[in-house]
């Protein structure tokens, strides 16, 4: 074309026209953006602003079964759910205390049984499709329905009845309950909100238990949490990508999670994790063992391992109290006769060696523990609960006043016996594969003998060890350890209800067995319905005393929470509950430029 | 032949019946069920419980329970993990797949080093040899398999020569087709190692022991007295003649594929149906553990006739006494 | 009788390891099962003869350990305690064989505990542990391997020499015992026995079910050679002679079978012994504070066990002996072949 100069004059008119046009649509594309970021409530997270990219891996212990909250069962399922889902109102893990997450508020009436949230503006699920209100109503629809058979069913009953859900407009849902719930809150931690666009036909076909398996397409399935699922492959590692649409950001205003991918491997055993970590092809690992702590701090070499303190488990000892009936056996008879007796299980209680236990099983990371209620629990121990020192003196006293007497047996060993003249010989049930209960079972057994009783151990399998603990009932005593997964008294109220399954040494009473037992129940209930945090602390504080009193679980130690990471990892603070490690998944990050941590 | 063939495969799927019935009788026996363990979890209540095995249909009676059981296995499902929530059969084959992998390269790797250093320490019987031979592998017979495996994972810690486990790297999946390769073989190596090591004495005393018996027969004195060169009398003579129970011992080997790693799996966190079915049997996953049954018994009735055809093929004088029966 | 000078030193071994064993009481410093909570894993302690000031002693000693400030199993020798190793003590009580109390031990130090093997997580001592732990482990191990093979070679011979539909049937059992989930079964038998049932006596149940289930192999082995043996000519020769099927059995079949027995012996009785290890991690093991081989080397199963405590690996060692002589016995046994002995006498050997 020839440079004629009308055409050039045209072409910079054109040329001119086209800036300023291209100018107008990106101002107005821009605007829209910000009008889409104005239309998002970002939760903002406070903390140490972190480096965007990068991948880290971590091991589980065993491999998840599915992805699907509804029929999830087993632990590894539930920490990988865990950050693949948000839910309404969670519990900090640092500070176990309550705080907003999809809902920005909620109100509480004066009477204590409705909860008003109202959710988040421009919530999307992890597939780019919108949530409002219906997802929290489908939710807690399918949550309740009974014919799902879901495992969050029972906990969203409040007084015998299951708690009723509206919703007012499209941010707002209000939740009804039959009666107060001193925890209502932390009720909302851990329910995930599910997809409706995703689960609404499957649910109505009775389909939805098989939605959510690992091996299906990653668009059949979205959650809320900061990583959606990107490849998964049996029997080795699941990889999980950002999800761009999160909800939260820092304090820079920055989209979380600043990682790219998450990647779970699946190793066959603690021992394992231990390996991959120490070779440097896991980034961080957690619920180590002491010895194996001990075995990593010894050379740490581009990583630190860290004692969070103790944390909520608690391993203890009970005895068979069930009332087993004339058809039982009559030397389980026999036994039951000192079991009992509230003086032989104080003096079972007093000649156990609970430093022992610490010093020999956690290597001194744990702490020795008389009540269920652990140090690392921050609010709710008894200061008012007594700690007294092991004293054989005090256990030989307490036996000689119902009367137990000694004899020196054939090889100079001096041997109990009850008062018709029957030597005391019992058995401590505890799980094979638990090392630890193991040790503390053999450590247990050897403080007896110094009172004169002989005491075997029996590792069983755990399955047929909860068979017949809390089927056939035919054991003596048993040592099982319960790692409560909140600080909130309630997350236990099955083991202290007489009716319980969990109430080990009498579990799912029809009414309760004994005195003591029925003022428990009755403590524990009226504390579940007081509205202030002071009136329930002094109803627990009293059933804490009651058990302490009448010694049916006999409490032995806690461990520390153990947990370790490389130095490159940012915003590492393991906490006491679970997830011990991921629960800030959203703001760990990667420093200094590394993307893969390779050896 | 093949009329003998066609019987022993008759027998093996009775074989496979009968071990379906009493895989099926045995899970029942052993007490408590894969919902027992959330009768633990303070927040499921009992009710929950009863409705769920209900629901699998762990109430039924036995009879119902087996046939319905052979139905799902004919539809090439296999049954239902209640674990994974899914068919048997795919969870099983993927895994299965990888243990075959595993399992094939060990096997057939002992058996090449079994077999010449048996003869050649077969050769020089009560020499110094032999007594090397035959100590290392006394040492390494008495050596639990879980011992080597741990210790193989230990030093790789302090070298850092091999991965410490696993079967591919985290970034597999980004690797060209070379480097996957290079990546498998070098997870597989420890894994290999140490089910060659734990192998390769028994292999070893065996061959030794049925090599130096044959070693003395007349008629490998007169076939070198023909001239026949060394090797070949000690392979194609002395070797046959000395078969019978290395052949039943190979046997063992194809029986074993699926099933002899087990320890080795659960020790490297190599994927295969060993720490899957270790897992299924403590969580009481029965239909899981019955599927595994089942495929090893297929490859254990495989193995035992393929060591019958060769024993029969190899040795004449078994072909004799059939053909004079 | 060359072969009996062949096999002499190996019994002579073996008795004399055996005998360790079964005087364990006498030969151990403690009783296995006492705890000393104050020092857990505590390395052995080395003997000495020469002390700090260069003084020679005759008779040994060693230096009482002291935990390292600030740490849990850290020990430092304190020079400024040194135990002299006293012989023929009187300890602690003990049966001797069983039956007879007595109190006298090989060795021992005055009112302080000697660890020459060092302590596991309670503090008690290893070679005391390991000495009684051989009392339980060799006998399960020999009773379990020798009830094994009785059952797997008559089987095995009854197939072999039989052969037609008796051969198919128990060959076809034998494939049955191998492939069934025999960890079930033993849940079953562990669940179903009373907890008031003595765990060892528990434990031997236990083995000698294994034992009864793990005949299949040697059967199938058995089986194979005599197959092939029957048909050699001078056993088809001692028929044609009217000799009846057991002394055909007695004196010709069998006999071939000794070189596969004797080698499958040497193998199952440490496989046995080692079983155990597996045994414990389901529950099925010795029970605690009873010490047996098995339940001493699966501390070993952990990983923090394995990288820090180098003598709980001892008992591993101890063991290769006893085993190196079981298949020393075995080969000695097996140097001369079966059939071929006449014509070797007569025309020399290839090899």
């Amino acid at each position: 074309m020839r440079n004629c100069p009308a055409t050039v004059a045209r072409c910079r008119i054109l040329f001119r026209s086209f800036l300023i046009f291209s100018a107008v649509i990106c101002q107005l594309a821009f605007a829209k953006a910000q009008q889409n970021n104005a239309n998002e409530e970002l939760l903002v997270l406070p903390g140490e602003v972190g480096r965007s990219g990068g991948r880290l891996a971590v091991s589980l212990r065993g491999e998840p079964k599915t992805l699907n909250p509804i029929i999830a069962a087993d632990a590894r399922s539930r920490e990988v759910i865990g950050v693949m889902q948000a839910d309404l109102v969670h519990i900090n893990r640092a500070t176990q205390l309550t705080e907003p997450a999809l809902a920005k508020s909620w109100k509480i009436s004066p009477d204590g049984l409705t909860y008003t949230l109202v959710l988040r503006k421009g919530l999307k699920f992890s597939d780019g499709q919108p949530m409002d209100a219906d997802d929290v109503l489908f939710s807690f629809r399918v949550y309740l329905d009974e014919n799902t058979h879901a495992p969050q069913r029972d906990l969203l009953i409040v007084g015998g009845k299951p708690i009723s859900v509206r919703k007012i407009d499209a941010q707002t849902v209000v939740f009804q309950m039959a009666e107060p719930y001193g925890a209502g809150e932390r009720l909302f931690d851990g329910m995930a909100i599910l997809p409706r666009h995703l689960l609404e036909k499957p649910f109505q076909e009775g389909k939805l238990g098989q939605i959510g398996s690992l091996s299906a397409a990653a668009n059949q399935w979205a959650g809320l949490g900061p990583f959606r699922l990107k490849e998964y492959v049996a029997g080795q590692r699941l990889v999980l990508e950002r999800n761009p649409y999160y909800w939260k950001s820092d304090s820079k205003g920055n989209r979380l999670p600043h990682l790219d991918e998450l990647v779970f491997l699946f190793v066959p055993n603690a021992d394992a994790q231990v390996l991959k970590f120490q070779s440097g092809e896991t980034d961080m690992i957690s619920q180590l063992g002491a010895e194996n702590f001990s075995v990593l701090s010894r050379q740490q070499n581009g990583y630190t391992v860290t004692d969070a303190g103790p944390g909520l488990e608690y391993n203890f000892l009970f005895f068979n109290l069930n009332d087993v009936g004339e058809k039982a056996p009559a030397d389980l008879q026999r036994k039951q006769k000192w079991f009992h007796e509230v003086k032989f299980r104080q003096a079972v209680a007093a000649a156990t060696d609970r430093e022992a236990i610490v010093r020999l099983v956690y290597q001194g990371r744990g702490a020795a523990i008389w009540g269920l209620v652990t140090p690392g629990n921050k609010r709710w121990g008894d200061a008012n609960l007594s700690h007294p020192p092991r004293s054989l003196e005090r256990a030989r006293t307490l036996l000689k006043e119902v009367g137990f007497s000694w004899s020196t047996g054939p090889n100079g060993e001096s041997i109990l016996q009850d008062s018709d003249g029957k030597p005391v010989e019992f058995s401590i049930l505890t799980s094979s594969t638990n090392a630890d209960r193991a040790k503390m079972a053999a450590l247990l057994q050897d403080d007896l003998k110094q009172l004169g009783m002989r005491v075997q151990v029996v590792p069983l399998e755990f399955r047929s060890l909860l068979d017949r603990v809390t089927q056939t009932k035919e054991y003596d005593t048993c040592i099982m350890g319960i790692a409560s997964y909140d600080a909130d008294p309630n997350s236990d109220i099955n083991v202290w209800l007489s009716s319980g399954g969990t109430h080990l040494w009498n579990p799912s009473q029809p009414h309760p067995a004994t005195p003591w037992e029925a003022e428990i129940d009755h403590l524990i209930e009226e504390q579940m319905s007081a509205r202030t945090f002071d009136q329930r602390k002094k109803l627990y504080d009293r059933a804490q005393e009651i058990l302490a009193e009448h010694q049916p679980m006999i409490f032995l130690a806690s461990p520390d929470i153990l947990a370790g990471a490389k130095n490159s990892v940012g915003n590492f603070h393991p906490a006491v509950l679970e997830p011990y490690v991921l629960w800030n998944v959203e703001q760990l990050y990667l420093k200094s430029g590394r993307e893969n941590a390779t050896r | 032949m093949i009329r003998y063939l066609l019987s022993r495969m008759a027998h093996a799927l009775l074989l496979v019946i009968g071990v379906s019935l009493l895989a099926f009788l045995f899970t029942t026996l052993a007490p408590g069920n894969y919902f027992d363990e959330m009768r633990l979890n303070p927040q499921i209540a009992p009710e929950t419980l009863s409705a769920l095995r209900a629901h699998y249909q762990l109430d039924r009676p036995l009879p119902i329970r087996y046939v319905s059981w052979v139905n799902s296995v004919l539809h090439g499902q296999m049954g239902f993990s209640f674990a994974y929530n899914s068919p048997v059969a795919p969870l099983l084959l993927v895994r299965a797949k990888n243990t075959l992998l595993l399992t094939i390269t060990a096997t057939l790797l002992a058996w090449a080093i079994a077999l010449p250093l048996g003869v050649w320490s077969a050769e020089r019987l009560g020499r110094f040899p032999d007594h090397v031979i035959s100590w290392s592998t006394a040492i390494l017979l008495v050596i639990p398999d879980l011992a080597l495996a741990l210790g193989l994972l230990v030093l790789t810690v302090r070298t850092g020569w091999f991965p410490t486990g696993g079967m591919a790297s985290v970034d597999f999946e980004s690797l060209s087709s070379l480097n996957k390769i290079r990546d498998l073989a070098m997870h597989m190596t420890l894994p290999v190692a140490a089910l060659v090591l734990s192998a390769l004495p028994l292999l070893v005393r065996h061959v030794r022991a049925s090599v130096a018996d044959v070693l003395h027969a007349p008629f490998l004195l007169a076939a070198e007295g023909h001239g026949i060169p060394r090797r070949t009398l000690l392979y194609r003579y002395a070797l046959p003649a000395a078969a019978n129970p290395l052949l039943s011992l190979f046997g063992f080997s194809i029986g074993a594929l699926l099933s002899g790693s087990l320890l080795i799996e659960v020790v490297m966190s190599w994927p295969g149906l060993g720490p899957f079915l270790l897992e299924a049997i403590l969580a009481r996953d029965i239909y899981v553990v019955i599927g595994g049954v089942l495929f090893s018994t297929i490859f254990l009735a495989t193995g035992n006739l393929l060591a019958d055809m060769l024993l029969y093929w190899v040795d004449p004088r078994i072909r004799a006494e059939s053909a004079s029966r | 009788m060359s072969r009996w000078r062949k096999v002499a030193p190996w019994l002579l071994v073996l008795a004399v390891l055996h005998g360790i064993v079964v005087c364990a009481g006498f030969f151990a410093p403690y009783d296995p099962i006492e705890q000393d909570r104050k020092n857990p894993y505590l390395p052995p302690m080395r003997l000495h003869f020469v002390d700090t000031h260069k003084h020679l002693h005759l008779r040994p000693f060693v230096y009482a350990f002291t935990l390292r400030p600030g740490s849990f199993d850290q020990y430092m020798e304190d020079t400024s305690h040194p135990l002299p190793l006293k012989f023929f003590v009187a300890g602690d009580r003990y049966r001797l064989l069983g039956l007879l109390p007595a109190r006298l031990h090989l060795f021992g130090a005055d009112n302080e505990r000697i660890y020459l093997l060092g302590s596991d997580a309670f503090g008690r001592d290893q070679l005391s542990r390991l000495l009684f732990g051989g009392q339980v482990s060799l006998l399960a191990g020999l009773l379990g391997a020798g009830f094994t093979l009785l059952i797997g070679w008559c089987i095995g011979a009854a197939a072999g020499y039989y052969g037609g539909w008796r051969d198919d049937l128990l060959m076809r059992v034998a494939e049955l015992f191998l492939a069934l989930p025999w960890l079930y079964l033993l849940f079953a038998i562990r669940a179903f026995l009373p907890l008031a049932v003595n765990p060892l006596q528990a434990f031997f149940l236990i083995v000698a079910v294994i034992a009864a289930v793990g005949w299949a192999r040697p059967a199938r082995l058995v089986r194979g050679i005599v197959l092939s043996a029957k048909e050699r000519d001078f056993v088809r020769a001692a028929r044609g002679f009217g000799a009846s099927d057991v002394y055909l059995l007695r004196r010709h079949i069998l006999p071939e079978t000794s070189s596969v027995l004797l080698t499958q012996t040497a193998i199952l009785i440490p496989q046995y012994v080692l079983a155990e290890m597996t045994l414990s991690f389901l529950g099925l093991g010795v029970p605690e504070p009873v010490p047996s081989w098995g339940n001493l080397l699966s501390n070993l199963q952990q990983y923090s066990v394995l990288v820090s405590y180098w003598w709980m690996y001892l008992p591993a060692l101890i063991m290769v002996p006893f085993f190196l002589g079981y298949l020393g016995l075995a080969s000695a046994l097996q140097e001369s072949p079966g059939a071929y002995k006449i014509e070797r006498r007569s025309l020399g050997s290839l090899a």
